[in-house]
């Protein structure tokens, strides 16, 4: 194999990764922006939409209809989550909003272990995108390829959501000056209880498009979440342009650090994370709280 | 006065345990108290000072790691084993505030974090010294010179936990209560005017962490040669997080609170996954509704119930 | 060489520049205001002062000695106290708490992490002394956080005050409060600076406050100085007239 196809294989491994966490990141960076609450339950909101992913596949038989499903339950209990707990928690210091999420974390893991058992489930790859497309006589799979597209058609569609429509501005404006809003007559809690539920289900987004290359397992729930820190870590939290960087950085890191230095590359990436911290305390494109 | 006295009834109580308890019992007291240890020496960062930490297991595993290593290697009796592993913790820990506290808030927070995860992951790697994945095992409970093959056993080796939990609770209760801990106070309610007053905070802030790290890794020291091994599921954050959650149900900023956090997290914790596989379920839930009702933990609440708000200035 | 010396003293923010070649002279025992326009830089050149923020150029001496490159906590160290625009107390402590954690400040234990019964009964003097000075004895024991605002405005001179300072930074002592409650600030402070022992620097927007409680008034406009005299001189002097539009009347 040539230099130049090793080269482009690792990046469209790295950038079909980088996909994914991306999803994962930017629901956390986005709901820490708009309510300063730290998600300890990413990681298992991730999990839980890999296995209704999983099970919308069986139930509809279609891959995009999982795309569709998972995310739009996980965004509803979300809602209700906010609605029925974190409501009831604001105005006090950031600890509770950790320990609720943690326990959310615990109780909701635990849920997905009863439903679907702890054996690992396969989820097939839609039939259109389970070959391989060969380039410079090497093979990719399709579906890597699939991933990079939707990951950068998405990011794009964000966004543009958040620059130019009138809900994005409303979001951004919401992160700087929550009480600013409210007294302009709009009603910031409808706007947290949407803003945790669309971050919730770019989690679940994110696991259902994650199941295919990695099987839906229970172990994934704690990789996710470390990973989806890490990333909000290094872009900066609450910065949506942070979560994109500190995807590709941290699935560059992932990919070839785990081909040079296998034994070094989770070690290579909290040092990524501390450099990063130390010298922009805040994440590279975040202000320090 | 009436404190000491009920302190000191709690003492005699613990004292007398091994005559009434079966072993098993003393061996789940004996992790409760350690674990007690490692919670209360946390409040001292999230409680007194509004440090939160995201990676406390690093005190706790870096002093497992240290004095199963010693133990292993060495003929180092027990006792001076584990105070060597904590001191070792809190030196290291000076390295590692120092780098913490450039950051604050939940950068802070999650500087501890990788700290943690960073010490995780070469403890994965690092065979030699740590034993990878499999951790270290076989780690004695060496008696020693004068008398202290008492440490040995299980009984033995419950008193000296007992003492180095109540030598250290006396140790933070004096430090909460020395001008050092008024100023802690001070940074936990407006660090910045604390500043501005003329204190290095800065300073302080990495004297309490490596206080706590010092402490955490005693907790983690006492653990290794009680249970015999060490894993790296003891640097992991998923036991950071469930020391926090100790802090904050048992009673975050009154040191009491959360050793009583700890102890009702392995009961609940044995109870309930001896009765159902899916013991976190209904344990989460239980988190949750402290959170939402209880919201200065248990014995936070219970001694604002009984109108005394001690240790809170 | 005069107690507190500034000179061409300069703060940028990107193209902004929000203090510009500020030079002033403080003697010890004076009253001196920094008056101006909203946005004018006072604030701004208090952070200077007293190390909240780096200087772009220009340096501030302060008894002689050099402060440049030295943090907020070590000038506060040599005698500066300070107070800020936006109120910043300890707000679940008692005032006598906020008020003794500032005296401990200057004590030789104030760091030591054990007993420091003494180091606490002297800066509980401390305390005392600095709020029966400003009238706040009665709200001793109530805690900081529920103060009435013109209360926490003096708790925070208070605090200063416990320091025992060589020179105080008020930044807007009578910020935010009603006219009855000025008036009341007014009265308190008026009679602690009236004996001349305390050396201060006042950031005031209040005409009135200034002009009873200061000595001397250097007045900043778009960062610079723009005059520097006696109360009298700064009404009559045509820059300032014009830089307040209308003048103070």
């Amino acid at each position: 194999m040539d230099t130049l196809a090793f080269i482009l294989t690792q990046c469209v491994n790295a950038f079909s990764q980088a996909a994914l966490l991306f999803f994962l990141g930017c629901g956390l960076t986005l709901i820490f922006g708009i309510m300063r609450i730290v998600n300890f339950a990413h990681g298992t909101i991730y999990m839980a939409g890999a296995y209704l992913g999983y099970t919308s596949v069986r139930w509809l038989g279609g891959f995009v209809a999982a795309l569709m499903v998972a995310p739009i339950v996980v965004g509803v209990l979300g809602v209700l989550f906010e609605l029925f707990i974190l409501r009831r928690l604001y105005g006090r210091d950031g600890n509770a909003f950790l320990m609720v999420t943690f326990g959310l974390a615990l109780v909701l893991g635990d849920a997905v272990q009863v439903v679907w058992g702890a054996p690992p489930l396969q989820v097939p790859p839609p039939a259109a995108l389970a070959g391989i497309a060969f380039f410079l006589d090497e093979p990719f799979p399709v579906y890597r390829l699939f991933l990079i597209g939707f990951g950068t058609v998405m990011a794009i569609g964000m966004w543009q959501f958040l620059e130019r429509t009138r809900l994005g501005l409303l979001i951004r404006a919401t992160s700087q000056n929550p009480d600013m809003v409210h007294a302009l007559g709009t009603d910031v809690r409808v706007v947290r209880s949407g803003v945790f539920g669309i971050g919730c289900g770019l989690a679940a987004l994110g696991g259902v498009l994650a199941a295919p290359l990695v099987t839906a397992s229970l172990g994934m729930s704690l990789a996710a979440v470390v990973d989806a820190f890490v990333i909000v870590i290094i872009g900066g939290m609450g910065s949506f342009l942070g979560s994109l960087i500190g995807a590709l950085i941290v699935a560059f890191v992932q990919v070839f650090g785990n081909y040079y230095l296998p034994e070094a590359a989770l070690a290579f990436m909290y040092l990524v994370m501390l450099t990063v911290l130390v010298v922009r305390p805040g994440g590279l494109l975040g202000k320090e709280e | 006065m009436r404190g000491w006295i009920i302190l000191l009834a709690v003492v005699v109580v613990l004292a007398a345990a091994p005559l009434g308890l079966p072993l098993f019992m003393m061996t789940l007291l004996t992790e409760a108290l350690i674990l007690g240890l490692m919670a209360m020496s946390l409040d001292l960062m999230v409680g007194y000072t509004r440090l939160v930490s995201f990676g406390h297991a690093a005190a706790y595993g870096l002093g497992a790691y240290s004095a199963g290593y010693i133990l292993l290697h060495s003929d180092t009796p027990v006792l001076f084993a584990v105070f060597i592993a904590a001191a070792m913790t809190g030196i290291v820990a000076i390295a590692a505030a120092w780098v913490f506290t450039l950051a604050t808030g939940v950068s802070f927070a999650m500087l501890t974090l990788a700290f943690a995860q960073l010490l995780y992951a070469i403890a994965f790697q690092w065979q030699q010294v740590t034993g990878g994945s499999d951790g270290l095992a076989g780690i004695p409970r060496r008696g020693g010179p004068f008398g202290f093959d008492l440490l040995t056993s299980k009984i033995g080796y419950y008193y000296l936990v007992l003492l180095c939990l109540f030598g250290a609770y006396l140790f933070c209760r004096t430090l909460v209560n020395s001008p050092f801990g008024a100023v802690l106070r001070g940074i936990r309610e407006n660090e910045n005017k604390t500043r501005a007053l003329g204190y290095n905070t800065r300073a302080y802030k990495i004297g309490v962490v490596a206080i706590a790290y010092a402490l955490g890794g005693l907790a983690g020291a006492l653990y290794a040669p009680f249970a015999g091994f060490t894993n790296t599921e003891l640097l992991f954050w998923l036991f950071s997080g469930q020391a926090l959650i100790m802090v904050i149900v048992g009673g975050a900023g009154t040191l009491i609170g959360p050793i009583l956090g700890a102890a009702l997290f392995l009961l609940a914790q044995h109870q309930l996954s001896s009765v159902t596989e899916t013991w976190a379920i209904y344990f989460g839930l239980m988190f949750i509704a402290v959170v939402l009702f209880l919201p200065e933990g248990i014995w936070g609440t219970l001694m604002q119930r009984l109108g005394r708000k001690t240790q809170r200035v | 060489m005069a107690f507190l010396e500034l000179d061409g003293l300069t703060r940028r923010f990107g193209a902004l520049v929000a203090v510009d070649q500020v030079s002033m002279r403080v003697e010890q025992g004076e009253v001196r205001a920094v008056i101006g326009p909203n946005g004018a830089g006072k604030s701004t050149l208090f952070n200077l002062i007293n190390g909240v923020l780096p200087a772009s150029e220009g340096e501030v001496r302060f008894d002689g000695r050099r402060l440049n490159g030295l943090s907020a906590f070590e000038i506060c160290q040599l005698g500066m106290s300070r107070t800020f625009q936006i109120t910043a107390l300890f707000p679940e402590m008692t005032a006598r708490d906020n008020a003794r954690l500032a005296a401990q400040a200057r004590l030789g234990g104030r760091w030591r992490p054990f007993g420091g019964g003494a180091v606490f009964a002297e800066a509980e003097r401390r305390a005392d002394a600095a709020l029966e000075r400003l009238g706040l004895g009665h709200v001793a024991g109530e805690v900081a956080g529920y103060l009435s605002h013109g209360d926490q405005r003096l708790l925070e001179v208070a605090m200063a005050l416990a320091q025992r300072p060589r020179l105080m930074l008020l930044d807007e002592p009578t910020q935010g409060l009603s006219v009855e409650e000025t008036g009341k600030a007014v009265e308190t402070l008026t009679e602690l600076l009236s004996d001349g022992k305390l050396t201060v620097l006042l950031v005031e927007h209040d005409m009135e406050v200034v002009f009873r409680l200061a000595q001397r008034i250097t007045v900043l406009h778009r960062g610079a100085v723009i005059a520097d005299g006696t109360p009298d001189e700064v009404k009559a002097d045509a820059n300032v007239q014009s830089a307040y539009l209308g003048g103070f009347e």
